[in-house]
């Protein structure tokens, strides 16, 4: 069940370009080569609050455990940004067109990871959110 | 201008019913405008020879706050259970294992905003590149 990810960057900013290019790589378990075999799928919100929303709920049994966030801002103002954090500790902001690939240890049931139209206003409209998560924990959904 | 681009290519053939294919290619600008990063401390590598303690990667307060600035960062390592743990102001992020690679916003939204990587073993090597909107 190979899932693979793969960034490509490239930049004039320094005086000679650079081009970065991972390749392929297989997103595996935790300390072994054994391929990430559950995912959320690939979701899709609109956000129209500047309060922070749980995107993804942190669970003890994936403490330490390998999983991968994916996350876009689809908005085409790019002025319009989301606000991701890590239990309340912010990691950045996504401009419109802005993604971002992360490792997630659910360190602790406090670490989800959350999102905000920070500087949304009922004028500027929706910011629609793309993301998936790609985990290994059998027990990621929270106990009803 | 300057210009920088960042693709993201995610695929599976296989682990779900039907096939996953996402590809997403942005341009890096500044908050909130459209003029692209300028700034880079350039693509580099890290390698503790000893020690593996937990060190400052990238220190918030080298940089303007609630920017756009974009980090890069791979862990080079084949031995796949070596990795980086990657904390932000004392808060894990996750762990980069072998081959991995993470591509994320940085704020530095105050000066204890550190990224810092805390490699769990010898000799492993961090590739890194930081675009900056200073």
């Amino acid at each position: 069940m190979a899932t693979q990810a793969q960034l490509i960057l490239t930049s004039d900013v320094s005086g000679d370009p650079t081009n970065v290019d991972t390749g392929l790589i297989t997103l595996t378990k935790a300390g072994g080569t054994n391929e990430l075999d559950q995912t959320t799928g690939l979701g899709r919100v609109h956000l129209r609050s500047t309060t922070n929303k749980v995107l993804f709920a942190a669970n003890a049994e994936g403490n330490d455990l390998a999983a991968k966030v994916y996350i876009i801002n689809k908005s085409e103002d790019a002025a319009l940004y989301v606000t991701v954090t890590i239990n309340a500790q912010t990691i950045g902001k996504l401009y419109g067109g802005d993604f971002m690939f992360i490792p997630w240890s659910q360190t602790d049931t406090a670490a989800s990871i959350e999102v905000a139209a920070t500087n949304w206003t009922s004028s500027t409209g929706d910011i629609p959110v793309e993301y998936a998560l790609f985990h290994e924990d059998t027990d990621y959904l929270t106990n009803a | 201008m300057a210009t920088t681009t960042a693709q993201l290519i995610l695929t599976s053939t296989d682990l779900l019913s039907d096939s996953l294919s996402v590809s997403a290619i942005g341009t890096l600008t500044g908050a909130g405008n459209s003029t692209g990063l300028t700034g880079t401390e350039g693509l580099g590598r890290k390698k503790l020879a000893s020690g593996h303690a937990q060190y400052v990667l990238f220190e918030a307060g080298n940089r303007t706050a609630d920017k756009a600035h974009k980090i890069y960062l791979k862990n080079t390592s084949t031995t796949a259970a070596e990795y980086f743990l990657i904390t932000l102001n004392g808060e894990d992020m996750g762990r980069l294992y072998a081959g991995d690679w993470a591509f994320f916003p940085w704020s530095a939204h105050d000066s204890d905003n550190d990224i810092k990587i805390d490699p769990s073993a010898d000799d492993m090597t961090l590739e890194y590149m930081l675009f900056t909107d200073d």
